[in-house]
């Protein structure tokens, strides 16, 4: 009865949790239609999307955020970018481009402040400083580049990304005459960057076009029907007259409906999957759930185990549904890049934590703790990664195959997950052992069994992953194993379980050493996953991050002091292992 | 000599091999952000002794003296890894069946190896093995042969091995995939194929090698043309082919040249030394220049310096300079400046280019392709490529086989024990560069692949089972 209660409250609470900021804020008449609007479509980076995914990856490229506090109020992304493109004179005061670098901001002119974040308007006066210095550190050789050349370049891309993107939104309709050539060239050069498709394919143009070339009359041709309702849109907005800019929102998608009803297709859906945000609230709750697990099993409890793992499920299942939803609006398998890697190990490794839990009776609740501060480890990755802008992006050509993305890159993957729980589980091992006497000789060998399972499963995974990741080369281009970094990085997963069951079948480690072993096995995965790419050669270099080495080094550092706690003598681990 | 039988009997051994493999693996890793693959694979390996480069492991930025250390190198660890298993296997995995089960086992090994051969083989498939489809079936229907030949293997090792019998095939997949690289390393080849659209080629470049090719253009009907390897290619030799009428004294060999440069705008303190040529080398420059080391991705040009003979008096009748720059495969097809030569009336081309080799199918029918369309597409309203895809014609008059087939990425041509690949295109898309690839062990990996899952896959649900029992 008392598990029945307790696991509503849990269930009751998790509801709560995620439903809130999925309903979308009411709008009365007297109000701008902006959610409308939001739900506009547009091509950007190869794939269609409501205008909200557009401002939100904008911003969040922008600023590290998806939205926009001014004096202390939120203003939502689409807004923002709804107040820039229409040329609301309050735009150019958003503080929105964030820069870190001191030298860079002393070159622009502008003082440190708390969350380094600086207006357009801040900026646009020293622009010429700005356009030189990005000029002279372009023109070294990649290699040749300093910390402050890196930061001017991260600085000045954001800041023609913004220019291009409020190009591309202009309305030329009185431009003067004689400018319409110089203004046809310049649309011509734009177009060849990748700027924002607003316009969707109708019966006067097969293609997905840009607003402002759509918007230009030719001598011969007139300007497209459907963009000059979109510019009645932005005009409306930009006068502040609500009612006629809620008429023409209606109009402007009536009309999309009417020529092209394909166009509109998952658009509110993504826009729920934006709202949901499933993913940093799942983490949120994973967190809670590794907390109240390390409590109950300290104290070996059995109540709040039982409580926390009904609450990892709870947010496993959203967790599982936006997976699902990234398929449904991408079209690809799950993993595609290092931001979906990341969502996708967290979601394994709760899965696992689910599993331990259930079929293995003495798990004890060790399965709610991994399952826990992976989920939320991994998600909180995810969250940073997140940076670059629209994390459904489209593939390259050669990476462009669902059936390899769908086997190689999941094996893979879930081989990570499995040596990450194996090394999560060693830490607790070694922690555990060393500073609680909660490691008795049961839990010892309790906890030898979980890792030398889940060293089995990241074996069997990595080893025909890698091979997969082989063939793949070799349906491309002939190569079974070329010694590209990322394959190398996965053979070394391979090799090191390898040699942890061999170590254990000649007796070479006691449990103790055997999640030394697997905490090892943590900086092998994690070399494999990110320091490859920081690398920067090879085929799979993408996602290559200053940050990210950083932290990957962290990382790397904890792993071994933790290697080093665990080789400690007995007579200092007070469980005495 | 049981001190030696224990040491290669020891698991000691096999987990020192393993780390040595990784530290092995991880220092190639590291050497191949300043050098280009093919040099860090021989260096690091393809040998018995590697030389690790002291700085790879530090920030480029630091000042580490450039010092080589000593490291057993993939072939060492490779063989001694074969070794160490074949004698733990020996000694340990013993038969453990007798009489009929015995027997039985034995034949269904024989099976095993004849499936396993059949698939390895290509038994039962299309001699013209192109994708109309996507890669889900083909791959599928290759790992599912694969795993019949796997299951096979297990029914024979469960037999002869018991309980072990997971263990045993695990360890023979592992086996089965290193002498499959091996094999790779020694005799699969890598070549490109050039086609502009339009074009019909029956010809495949060999780019790792060249060879200096004289053509006889006299005869109207036909081409002679008289082809010499790279290895006669030496300073000083001299060669004299009968289908020539002067003899060839090579100068200088360069295994990298710059690309040509008008002559005139040349420093006159560079060509000081400049031998006077005929032909193209009297207007361009062409020096030789280091080799090309990796980052830059670029290929070496190699140039050749040669003097044309007259037989009878010995004198020199023209001085030219030949470079792999001035064939038009090498710089995807910008220019062709192929060097005329008249000499005894007749007129002669030379190109110095890749080594080139003439399509044949295993019967010894040549045969050939025309490339009809190429088409790059792109993702609307980006420069991010989607798609590559050739449409081909493949002709083999000898064997009847006339066929329009398309070759797009990840979806290859496989016929006549080739392997042909969407590699590259042309400048504005006027052409396509396959790769074309001969290596006749390319289904072991799918092989042993499933080998080895089978095996370990028994073997944790056998343990799983009676670890389950065990707590029960």
């Amino acid at each position: 009865m008392r598990k029945i209660i307790t696991h509503s409250i849990v269930v009751l609470f998790a509801v709560w949790f995620f439903q809130s900021g999925v309903k979308l804020p009411k709008e009365s008449d007297a109000d701008f239609h902006i959610n409308a609007f939001a739900t506009l479509p547009v091509k950007y980076d190869g794939r269609k999307k409501p205008l909200d995914t557009l401002a939100r990856n904008f911003l969040t490229i922008l600023s590290d955020k998806q939205t926009v506090r001014v004096d202390g109020k939120r203003v939502s992304a689409v807004q923002w970018m709804l107040d820039n493109i229409a040329g609301r004179p309050e735009a150019l005061d958003y503080k929105v481009f964030r820069i870190e670098n001191m030298d860079v901001l002393s070159s622009l002119g502008l003082e440190e402040r708390k969350g380094f974040r600086y207006s357009y308007r801040e900026i646009v006066p020293k622009i010429g400083n700005l356009e030189s210095a990005s000029r002279s550190a372009y023109g070294k050789a990649e290699k040749q580049r300093d910390l402050y050349d890196k930061q001017i370049i991260k600085t000045a891309n954001k800041f023609y990304l913004y220019q291009n993107i409020m190009s591309s939104f202009e309305d030329p309709t009185f431009i003067p005459k004689e400018q319409l050539m110089s203004t046809a060239q310049r649309y011509m050069q734009l177009e060849g960057f990748s700027i924002p498709l607003a316009i969707p394919p109708h019966s006067g143009d097969p293609r997905w076009r840009p607003l402002m070339s759509s918007l230009l009359a030719g001598p011969m041709t007139k300007p497209d029907p459907v963009a000059v309702k979109f510019a009645a849109m932005l005009n409306a907005y930009r006068d502040g007259n609500v009612a006629l800019f809620n008429s023409a929102v209606a109009e402007y998608e009536a009309l999309v409906r009417a020529e092209n009803p394909a166009a509109l297709k998952k658009l509110s859906f993504e826009i729920f999957y934006n709202r949901l945000g499933a993913f940093m609230k799942a983490a949120e709750l994973y967190l809670l759930v590794f907390i109240i697990s390390c409590f109950g099993w300290l104290a070996r409890k059995r109540g709040p185990i039982d409580a926390a793992l009904a609450l990892m499920v709870c947010a496993f299942i959203p967790h599982t549904f936006a997976i699902i939803a990234r398929c449904f609006l991408s079209g690809y398998p799950p993993v595609t890049n290092l931001y979906s890697s990341a969502i996708f190990i967290g979601w394994a490794a709760v899965l696992a934590g689910i599993v331990l839990e259930a079929v293995y009776r003495k798990a004890e609740g060790m399965g709610n703790l991994v399952g826990g501060i992976a989920g939320f480890v991994t998600l909180l990755i995810a969250h940073f990664l997140a940076g670059d802008g629209d994390t459904m992006e489209q593939m390259r050509a050669v990476l462009d195959t669902r059936f390899w993305l769908a086997t190689h890159v999941i094996t893979v993957t879930l081989g990570y997950m499995a040596t990450f729980v194996t090394g999560t589980l060693g830490v607790f091992y070694i922690v555990s052992g060393l500073f609680t006497k909660r490691l008795d000789e049961q839990t010892n060998e309790n906890m030898y069994r979980m890792m030398y399972g889940t060293t089995c499963f990241a074996l069997l995974l990595s080893f025909v992953g890698t091979v997969l990741g082989g063939l793949w080369a070799d349906d491309s281009w002939g190569r079974f194993w070329g010694w590209d970094p990322k394959e190398n990085g996965a053979l070394l997963i391979v090799l090191w379980t390898a040699i942890m069951l061999h170590a254990r079948t000649g007796k070479m480690v006691s449990n103790r050493g055997f999640a030394v072993m697997a905490v090892t096995g943590n900086i092998v995965t994690a070399w494999s996953w990110f320091g490859v790419n920081q690398l920067s050669v090879g085929l799979h270099s993408y996602g290559f991050t200053q940050s990210a080495t950083f932290w990957l080094l962290v990382f790397v550092g904890t792993q071994l002091a933790i290697v080093g706690l665990g080789l400690l003598p007995s007579k200092v681990w007070r469980s005495g292992q | 000599m049981k001190k030696i039988v224990d040491f290669f009997l020891s698991l000691k051994l096999t987990v020192t091999l393993l780390a040595l493999s990784m530290v092995l693996v991880f220092a190639g890793t590291l050497a191949q952000v300043d050098k280009g693959i093919w040099t860090v694979v021989a260096q690091y390996f393809r040998c018995f002794i590697a030389w690790i480069d002291l700085p790879i492991f530090f920030p480029r930025s630091w000042d580490v003296p450039d010092i080589r250390i000593p490291f057993p190198g993939g072939f060492l660890i490779g063989w001694l890894m074969v070794i160490n298993l074949l004698m733990v296997h020996w000694s340990n995995f013993k038969i453990q069946a007798k009489g009929g089960r015995r027997i039985a086992g034995i034949i269904v090994l024989l099976l095993g190896v004849l499936v396993t051969c059949g698939v390895m083989f290509g038994w039962g498939t299309a001699p013209v093995a192109d994708t109309q489809s996507d890669a889900f079936w083909r791959v599928f229907l290759r790992l599912g042969r694969g795993t019949l030949a796997a299951v096979v293997l297990y029914l024979a090792s469960l037999l002869l091995y018991r309980k072990r019998a997971g263990l045993v095939l695990v360890h023979a997949g592992i086996l089965f995939l290193m002498v499959g690289e091996f094999m790779t390393a020694l005799y699969a080849v890598e070549a490109t194929m050039t086609i502009k659209e339009g074009e019909t080629v029956n010809y495949v470049d060999h780019s790792q090698q060249i060879e200096l090719a004289f053509t006889d253009g006299s005869n109207p009907d036909y081409d002679r043309v008289i082809v010499i390897p790279e290895r006669r290619l030496k300073p000083g030799s001299v060669v004299s082919d009968p289908g020539l009428p002067f003899d060839v004294r090579v100068n200088r060999f360069m295994d990298n040249s710059s690309q040509p440069r008008p002559l005139a705008g040349i420093p006159a303190a560079m060509k000081a030394n400049y031998p006077s040529y005929e032909g193209y080398g009297s207007r361009l420059f062409v020096d030789g220049v280091p080799e090309n080391s990796g980052t830059g991705g670029g290929r070496n040009a190699p140039a050749v310096d040669i003097d044309l003979l007259d037989r009878t008096t010995g004198q020199s009748i023209g001085r030219y300079v030949l470079s792999l720059w001035f064939y038009p495969n090498f710089v995807n097809r910008a220019w062709d400046m192929p060097q005329t030569i008249v000499a005894d009336g007749k007129p002669f081309t030379a190109y110095l280019r890749s080594r080139r080799e003439y399509l044949t199918s295993p019967d010894g029918n040549a045969f050939s392709i025309k490339l009809l369309d190429f088409v790059h597409e792109k993702y609307e309203g980006t420069q991010t490529p989607k798609d590559f895809a050739s449409q081909i014609i493949l002709v083999n008059a000898g064997d009847h086989v006339e066929r329009e087939l398309r070759i797009w990425m990840n979806n290859p041509l496989r016929y006549a024990r080739r392997t042909f690949y969407q590699s590259g295109f042309l400048p504005d898309d006027s052409g396509t560069v396959l790769q074309v690839v001969h290596n006749d062990s390319w289904m072991i990996p799918y092989l042993a692949c499933m080998i080895v899952f089978v095996g370990m896959a028994a073997q944790f649900v056998q343990s799983l089972r009676r670890s389950q029992r065990r707590s029960s």
